[in-house]
C-alpha cells in the first residue's frame, strides 16, 4: 500500500478509553476529518453527455383476449400453436399484448404461394424461360436441402451429393432405356441407388473428419464422373445418357409441357421441405443439435448416440437424393455429364453457403439466386460466374451464416456496438446511465449504485497509511471515524465476491475465500497465501478490499 | 475418487436409560465408518482454555458402521389418501384452486394440482410451466398434451385457476381469474394487469392413469434408479381451496367456484376445504376433503398452514378470528422437516449410562474434516440423582440448526462487526440444500423459515464447531463450557432437554436443587417458561446463565417433537418477519413473536432481557455498588478486586456477545440486585429492535448507558432465587485458567449455595439500614 500517502495527521481519542478498552487503542492517528456530505453536494450531473431514451409503440401488437375465450390453434396434425403466440406484459404499461414467437410460418406461406402462382402472374415473353428456370429451381432447391441436412443437421461435410443425384440419374436412365421401365418407377429404383451409394459414402465418414472426408468424397464424384463419362453404356459419346421414360408428353402443347415441369420441380421442392422438417426439426435433429461441434465427446458421455443419429440422417439423405436423381432421369428424359462436373459441385456449395448452411430458407433462397443468375440472366454471360463469385466471397468475408444469418449478425454487431459505446461512456462502478436504467426492473437498485458510488468516492480520500496500521493493530472492536466508516462500507457490501476468511486449521491456518452469493454454490478461493491467525487475515482481507476499492 | 463424507441424526435427542435411539447416517466416497460413543466434556478448541474433552465409552456399537449414500425428499407438498383411485379419472375432469405463486419464473415446471407421473408422463395436472404459464397437462405415457394459459403468472397474486378437459372430444380449457383484493396480494389494484385468460383448444392425446400415481398439491411424483420413487417439479407459493370434479364444468359454474362457492355436490370426487380443521390449538399437517369420498391429504415436510387465503380481508389477524380467510397453505421446494434416511445402526441405551451429552463420533477415510462427524443426543438420568441439573437449550439448537447467514445474509457482518470465519463444514452444508435450513434463514422464495427439524444432520450441533459469523462457538459446543465447567467443580449433574420440559413441564426438573441453563436459551416454547416459572416460585433455585434468552414463542405438535415452529413478528432481532396476519402459530394457535410482546418479557422471570448485541469483542463485569450489601456479598466472595471476567473464549471477556439487562418497567422483580455489570462496549454493540420506539442516532455501546450486561439476584417464594449472568460471553469466559477465574468464582459460589438443602446466604440482612455514613 505504498501508495496511498500519508495525510495530514490528526489524533482520535477513543471514547472507550475511560472503561480501558482493550487492545490497547486509546489514542491513534488518523487522517484529518472530512464532510461526507460534500461529494453529494458537489456532483451535479452526470459526467457523460445524456440524451433522451425510448422507442416509439409503432409496431401493431394485438391486446388480450380477457374474459373472452381464446382459441389456442394448432398447426394440424401437431401440437403446436399457430405462430407461437403467446401473451405477454408490457414492461413499461403492464398492458397485456400478444406476440408471435415463430413468424416464420407467414414468409413460408407468402414465398411458396408466389412460387404456386408464379405461372399466372409472369409476363408472357419471360414465361418460357422463367418457368423452365422454375423447374430446374426445384429440383436443385430439393438437392440441396438434402445436402443441408447433409452439412448442416448431421455435419458431415460430403461434397458427393451431385454423385448420388447423377448415378441414380444414368442409372434409372440406363435401366429405363433397357429394361423400358416406365417413369414412375425411376425415382423409386433411384432410392435403392441412393441407399447404396448413402451406405459406400457414410462408412468413411466414421472415420474421417472435415476436410480429409471433403477431399474424399470430391474424389469420389470424379471417379463417378469418369466412370460414366468413359462408359459406353452410358453414352459416352454423346455427352450424357437421354431416351428415359418421362411423364411430359411430347404431343403436349409446349406450355402444357412446360408448366406440368414447373409444377413437378414445385412439388418436388414442397416434399424436400417436408422431409428437412421431420428430419431436421424431429428426434434425430435434436440429437444432433445436443451434439455441437467440438462438443460431441459431450455430448456422447452424456449418452447421446450423434453418431448414429449422424450416419441415419446421411442414409436418409441418400435416400432422398436418389429419388431425386430418379426425378431428374423421369423430368429430362435422361442425364448430362455435367451433373458430375466439378463446375456443378461449386455451383450447389454457392446455393447453400450464400443463404446460410443449415437452414431450409438459406438452402431454397441460395439456390434461387443462383438460378437467376446461372440461367435466367443468360445474356451476362460469363459475367454471371464473376457476379456469383462475387456474392460468395462477399458472404464469406462478411457474412457469419449466409444471408440468412444477417439477422442475428446484426444483433450481434449492434450488440458489440452497444458494449463499445457503454465502456466508454461508463465509470467503473459508477452509476448507471440512462440507457441501463431501461434495463433494471428494480428501480431501487439504480439509486443503490448511485448512492454506492457517491459513498466510495468519499471512502478513498479517508484511505491512508494511518488507518491501515490502526486496523492491522487491532482488527476488531472500537475504531477511529475514518476506519469504522470504511469498515461499515465493506461489512455492507453485496454478498457476491465478498471475501471470507476460511480457516483451514483452527487456531493455525487461514486462507482468504470470496463467496459466490448463490445459494449452494461454493466460495472460491481468491489466493493461496496462508495466515497463521485469525486476525492476520481479518487484516489480509481488509488490504484486498481497500484494493477493490481504490481500484473501483 | 470422491471425497469422503460422513453425515448422520438420531430419531431422538433426549433419551434414558432403556430407551431406543435409532442412528440415520448417509456417506460418500465410503460404505464403513468407525464408530466410537463418546461423551462430551469440553468443545471449545480455543487455546486460552483447555480445549477439545471427551470420554470414550464402552458400547456395542462400537466399530466398524456399514454405511451408504442416502437420499433425502426436499420440498413440501400435499398427497391425497386415495386407495381406492377415486382421482384417477379416465373421462372428463375439472380441476380447479386458489394459486399464489411466489416464484412463477424458476425456469422449470412446477406442479399446482396434478395426478402425474414425472418419470413416464402419465396423468393430468395443472402446473405453472417453465415460462410462468399455468398450463394444464395430461398424458399417456407416451405422448404429452397440454393447454396454456395466455398471460404470464404475477408473483404473489391470488388467481382462480381451473381447467376442464372433454375426455370424448378432446376439447380442453383453462380458465384464469386474478381475485386481487385490497389485502390479500403483494399488489393492489391500482397495477393495470389483466390477469384474465381463457384458452382453450382440442387436445390430441388423453390422459392415462397409472394405479400406483398419487394425487399431489406441490409437486409430482418422479422415480430414480438408485433411490426409488420420489417427488419433483414441486411448487413455491400458496393453495387456498381446491378440488377436483368428474364433468366438465361450464363457464357459469366456473365463475361461481371463483367467487367462493362450492361446484355442484354430485360432480365433486374431491373437495378439499383448507380451512376446515383449525381449533383454538391451531391446524395438524392433514388437510381436509369435504367431498363424499374423504380423499383427505397429508402435508409433508410441513407445508405452513394458517396463512392468509385468498379471501384474506385484512380484518382479522389470525385464523382463530375468521379460519375461512385463513385457506392458504404454503409450500417451498426447499423445506425439509424429516430427511427419512433407512436407520444404520440402533442401541438402547445402557442401564449404567450416566446422564451426559454424548455423540457417536464416526470416523471415515482419514477420519478428519468432512470424514469425521458427532451424532449428538442427551442422555437423561432414569431418576434423578444429583442436585444439579443442565437444562439444554435444544429448541435453540434447532433454531439455529445448519443456519447459512454468513454465506447469504447482508445484515451478518455490520452486525457482527467482522468477516466471516468459514470452514470446511460451513461450505458442505451450504453447498447441500438436503441438509435443510434454519429460522434465521429464507426459503429460495424469499419467505423466512418457520419450520426446523433434527430429523436431520445438524452441522453446527457438534464440539469443536466454531460459528462462522462471528468465529466463536455458539449455542451447543459453546454450552460445553459450562458442562465442562460443572464436570471440574462438581463432576455430578444431570441433564434435561428443553424437549423434556416441554413434553413433562414442571415434573422434568422438579426433583434438582439447582437448574442452570445453556448460554443462548433463545427460544422457548409456553409450557417450558410454565415450568420454569413454576419451578422457579415452588422454590427452585436458577441460574441463567446465558444472554438473550426465553425470547421466542415457539410451538410444537405434540406428537412431533423433533419439528418446532416459529413465526417471527413485530419487534424483535428478526432474521425475517412473518407476512400480515400470519401471527399466529399453526402448531398450537398462540400468537408468535416475542414474548415480552405477550407480556411475559423475560425480566418478569429471570431478572434480565436483551438489551443490545455485537459480536466484535467482549468486556469484563464490574462490581456494582449493591454487591457490598450482605444480602449478596457472598456472591462475589474470592473475586480478587471488582472486575469480573476479564477473559474467556468469546472475545476474552464474559459480558459480550448477547446482553442482557435489568429493566423494572419490562418486570424485573423489585427487589433484584445488581450484583455487576458491563460497560465500554463497542459501538457495534446496538440497542435492540424491540427497545426502539423512535429511531435516533447513538444507539450504541459508547452513547447509550443501557448498553450493558446486568448480573442480577433475586430471591423467589419458598427459597427459591434466580441468578442471571446476563450475557452470552459468560458461559464461555469459565474454562479460562483451566476453570479457575473470577467468572468461574462468582458461579461456584452461587452453585454451592443453590444445592444446599435450607434458607439461601444472606437472607437475614434484610432490615432497613441505619447509617452514619
Amino acid at each position: 500500500m505504498s501508495d496511498i500517502k500519508t495525510k495530514k495527521r490528526k489524533t482520535w481519542k477513543n471514547p472507550l478509553a475511560v472503561w480501558g478498552a482493550k487492545g490497547g487503542n486509546h489514542e491513534v492517528p488518523t487522517p484529518e476529518w472530512k464532510n461526507p456530505h460534500q461529494i453529494w453536494r458537489d456532483t451535479k450531473a452526470f459526467k457523460v453527455p445524456t440524451t433522451k431514451i425510448g422507442r416509439f409503440h409503432y409496431e401493431y401488437k394485438s391486446s388480450n383476449h380477457g374474459e373472452k375465450i381464446w382459441n389456442r390453434l394448432r398447426w394440424w396434425p401437431t401440437r403446436r400453436t399457430i405462430l407461437w403466440t403467446q401473451g405477454v406484459y408490457n414492461r413499461k404499461s403492464l398492458k397485456p399484448e400478444k406476440i408471435r414467437k415463430d413468424k416464420r410460418p407467414i414468409f413460408w406461406f407468402l414465398s411458396l404461394l408466389a412460387l404456386a402462382i408464379m405461372p399466372f402472374i409472369l409476363p408472357d415473353g419471360f414465361k418460357n424461360s422463367l418457368l423452365t428456370a422454375g423447374g430446374i429451381f426445384g429440383i436443385y432447391a430439393s438437392i440441396n436441402l438434402c445436402w443441408t441436412l447433409v452439412i448442416g443437421t448431421a455435419g458431415i461435410f460430403s461434397l458427393a451429393t451431385y454423385a448420388i443425384v447423377g448415378m441414380s440419374a444414368f442409372l434409372t436412365t440406363w435401366l429405363s432405356i433397357n429394361l423400358g421401365l416406365p417413369w414412375w418407377m425411376l425415382p423409386m429404383i433411384g432410392m435403392f441407388v441412393g441407399l447404396a451409394f448413402g451406405v459406400i459414402i457414410a462408412l468413411p465418414a466414421l472415420r474421417l473428419d472435415g476436410f480429409y472426408y471433403g477431399l474424399l468424397t470430391l474424389g469420389l464424384n470424379e471417379l463417378c464422373r469418369v466412370f460414366i463419362t468413359t462408359s459406353h453404356a452410358f453414352g459416352a459419346a454423346s455427352g450424357g445418357l437421354y431416351g428415359a421414360d418421362t411423364f411430359v408428353d411430347d404431343n403436349w402443347a409446349p406450355m402444357t409441357q412446360t408448366l406440368v415441369q414447373y409444377y413437378s420441380g414445385f412439388a418436388l421442392l414442397i416434399a424436400a421441405l417436408f422431409l428437412f422438417r421431420f428430419v431436421d426439426g424431429k428426434r434425430l435433429g435434436r440429437i444432433l443439435k445436443l451434439a455441437p461441434e467440438k462438443k460431441e465427446a459431450f455430448a456422447e458421455a452424456s449418452g447421446v448416440n450423434y453418431k448414429r443419429a449422424r450416419v441415419t440422417v446421411f442414409l436418409i439423405s441418400s435416400i432422398a437424393l436418389g429419388f431425386i436423381g430418379g426425378f431428374y432421369a423421369a423430368y429430362y428424359r435422361g442425364s448430362a455429364f455435367d451433373i458430375f462436373s466439378f463446375h456443378t459441385v461449386i455451383m450447389g456449395l454457392a446455393m447453400i453457403t450464400i443463404g446460410g448452411i443449415g437452414r431450409a430458407d438459406g438452402a431454397v433462397a441460395g439456390t434461387l439466386i443462383i438460378v437467376v443468375l446461372d440461367r435466367v440472366l443468360v445474356e451476362l454471360g460469363p459475367y454471371r460466374y464473376i457476379i456469383i463469385g462475387l456474392i460468395m466471397m462477399f458472404t464469406i468475408l462478411f457474412l457469419k451464416n449466409g444471408l440468412f444469418g444477417i439477422r442475428k449478425q446484426f444483433r450481434d454487431w449492434r450488440d458489440k456496438k452497444k458494449g463499445e459505446a457503454r465502456s466508454s461512456r461508463l465509470e467503473r462502478g459508477g452509476e448507471m446511465l440512462p440507457e441501463q436504467a431501461t434495463e433494471m426492473d428494480n428501480k431501487d437498485e439504480i439509486y443503490r449504485k448511485r448512492y454506492d458510488k457517491m459513498q466510495r468516492e468519499f471512502l478513498k480520500t479517508l484511505i491512508c497509511d494511518e488507518i491501515i496500521e490502526e486496523h492491522k493493530q487491532k482488527p476488531l472492536g472500537q475504531h477511529s471515524e475514518a476506519l469504522e466508516r470504511v469498515c461499515y462500507y465493506f461489512r455492507r457490501g453485496a454478498m457476491n465476491d465478498k471475501y471470507v476468511v476460511k480457516c483451514e486449521v483452527p487456531f493455525k491456518k487461514y486462507k482468504i475465500m470470496a463467496l459466490s452469493g448463490v445459494r449452494g454454490r461454493s466460495p472460491r478461493l481468491v489466493e493461496d497465501k496462508i495466515y497463521d491467525t485469525v486476525e492476520a487475515a481479518y487484516h489480509g482481507l481488509f488490504l484486498r478490499r481497500i484494493q477493490d476499492l481504490m481500484e473501483a | 475418487m470422491a471425497e469422503i463424507k460422513v453425515f448422520g441424526y438420531t430419531d431422538k435427542l433426549s433419551v434414558k436409560p432403556g430407551d431406543n435411539l435409532d442412528f440415520h447416517v448417509s456417506a460418500d466416497g465410503t460404505d464403513t465408518a468407525d464408530a466410537q460413543l463418546v461423551r462430551i466434556i469440553h468443545g471449545d478448541e480455543h487455546p486460552n482454555g483447555p480445549g477439545y474433552m471427551d470420554e470414550k465409552i464402552e458400547s456395542e456399537i462400537n466399530g466398524k458402521w456399514k454405511v451408504k449414500k442416502q437420499f433425502t425428499q426436499l420440498g413440501s407438498f400435499l398427497k391425497a389418501k386415495d386407495p381406492n383411485n377415486k382421482l384417477a379419472i379416465d373421462g372428463d375432469f375439472t380441476i380447479f384452486g386458489y394459486v399464489n405463486s411466489s416464484t412463477p419464473h424458476t425456469g422449470s415446471h412446477q406442479w399446482i394440482f396434478c395426478r402425474w407421473d414425472n418419470k413416464t408422463n402419465e396423468g393430468f395436472g395443472i402446473g405453472i410451466n417453465k415460462d410462468g404459464y399455468f398450463e394444464l397437462v395430461v398424458g399417456d405415457g407416451k405422448e404429452v398434451d397440454y393447454l396454456v394459459s395466455e398471460l404470464p403468472v404475477i408473483k404473489k397474486v391470488w388467481y382462480f385457476v381451473a381447467a376442464t378437459f372433454n375426455y370424448k372430444s378432446g376439447e380442453a380449457s383453462l380458465y384464469q381469474e386474478g381475485v386481487v383484493n385490497r389485502y390479500n396480494s403483494l399488489i393492489g389494484k391500482v397495477v393495470p394487469y389483466d390477469y384474465r385468460s381463457h384458452t382453450q383448444t382440442t387436445f390430441r392425446f388423453k390422459q392415462k392413469n397409472n394405479p400406483t400415481t398419487p394425487f399431489i398439491v406441490g409437486g409430482a411424483i418422479d422415480d430414480h434408479e438408485l433411490r426409488g420413487k420420489f417427488v419433483s417439479g414441486t411448487f413455491a407459493g400458496k393453495v387456498d381451496r381446491h378440488g377436483v370434479c368428474k364433468k366438465v364444468l361450464s363457464r357459469k359454474e366456473l365463475d361461481k367456484i371463483c367467487a367462493g362457492e362450492l361446484p355442484d355436490k354430485e360432480s365433486i370426487v374431491a373437495y378439499w376445504d383448507t380451512t376446515k380443521g383449525y381449533s383454538e390449538k391451531g391446524i395438524n399437517n392433514t388437510v381436509i376433503d369435504i367431498g363424499p369420498n374423504k380423499l383427505n391429504s397429508v402435508g409433508y415436510n410441513h407445508p405452513v398452514r394458517a396463512m392468509t387465503g385468498w379471501n384474506w380481508s385484512g380484518k382479522n389477524d389470525s385464523f382463530r378470528l375468521s379460519p375461512n380467510e385463513y385457506g392458504g397453505i404454503d409450500f417451498h421446494p426447499d423445506a425439509i422437516t424429516d430427511a427419512g434416511w433407512e436407520v444404520t445402526k440402533s442401541m438402547t441405551i445402557p442401564e449404567n449410562l450416566k446422564s451426559g451429552i454424548y455423540a457417536v463420533r464416526l470416523r471415515a477415510g482419514n477420519g478428519t474434516g468432512l470424514g469425521e462427524e458427532y451424532i449428538v443426543f442427551f442422555v437423561r438420568p432414569k431418576t434423578p440423582k444429583s442436585k444439579i441439573c443442565f437444562l439444554v437449550p435444544t429448541a435453540s439448537y434447532l433454531a439455529y440448526a445448519n443456519e447459512k447467514l454468513s454465506f447469504e445474509a447482508q445484515i451478518i457482518q455490520p452486525m457482527t462487526g467482522q468477516p466471516p470465519t468459514i470452514s470446511d463444514i460451513d461450505v458442505e452444508q451450504y453447498k447441500n440444500p438436503e441438509f435443510g435450513l434454519s429460522t434465521y434463514d429464507s426459503y429460495a422464495d424469499g419467505a423466512g423459515v418457520c419450520f426446523t427439524s433434527y430429523k436431520r444432520p445438524i452441522l453446527n450441533m457438534r464440539p469443536k464447531y466454531r460459528t462462522s459469523g462471528m468465529g466463536i462457538t455458539w449455542q451447543f459446543p459453546a454450552d460445553l463450557s459450562i458442562t465442562g465447567w460443572l464436570e471440574h467443580h462438581y463432576k455430578d449433574y444431570d441433564i434435561v432437554t428443553d424437549e423434556d420440559l416441554h413434553k413433562e413441564g414442571l415434573d422434568a426438573i422438579k426433583p434438582y436443587k439447582c437448574v442452570i441453563t445453556g448460554t443462548h436459551p433463545e427460544y422457548t416454547s409456553e409450557k417450558m417458561l410454565d415450568a420454569m416459572e413454576d419451578y422457579v416460585s415452588q422454590g427452585g433455585r436458577f441460574i441463567y446463565m446465558g444472554g438473550n434468552g426465553f425470547y421466542w414463542v415457539v410451538g410444537f405438535y405434540e406428537d412431533e417433537p423433533w419439528c418446532m415452529e416459529v413465526r417471527k413478528l413485530d419487534a424483535g432481532m428478526r432474521a425475517w418477519a412473518a407476512k400480515p396476519g400470519e401471527y399466529y402459530m399453526q402448531t398450537t394457535g398462540e400468537r408468535g413473536g416475542l414474548w415480552r410482546s405477550r407480556g411475559r418479557a423475560p425480566q418478569k422471570f429471570a431478572g434480565v432481557g436483551f438489551i443490545a448485541e455485537g459480536f466484535d469483542t467482549a468486556e469484563p463485569l464490574r462490581k456494582m455498588p449493591d454487591a457490598w450489601h450482605r444480602t449478596v456479598s457472598w456472591i462475589t466472595e474470592g473475586v480478587d478486586g471488582e472486575i469480573i471476567g476479564d477473559h474467556g473464549l468469546a472475545y476474552g471477556g464474559a459480558a459480550g456477545v448477547e446482553l442482557d439487562r435489568y429493566d423494572l418497567s419490562l418486570g424485573t422483580p423489585p427487589h433484584t440486585k445488581i450484583i455487576s455489570s458491563s460497560g465500554g462496549h463497542s459501538d457495534n454493540y446496538v440497542l435492540v429492535t424491540e427497545e426502539l420506539l423512535y429511531a435516533y442516532a447513538g444507539l450504541v455501546g459508547s452513547l447509550d448507558y443501557r448498553i450493558r450486561a446486568d448480573m442480577t439476584y433475586f430471591t423467589a417464594p419458598n427459597d427459591g432465587a434466580v441468578f442471571s449472568t446476563g450475557s452470552i460471553a459468560y458461559g464461555q469466559a469459565l474454562p479460562s485458567n483451566n476453570f479457575n477465574n473470577s467468572a468461574s468464582t462468582v458461579l461456584k459460589n452461587v452453585v454451592d449455595a443453590f444445592i444446599k438443602d435450607g434458607k439461601l446466604p444472606g437472607g437475614m440482612w434484610t432490615l432497613e439500614e441505619k447509617q452514619w455514613k
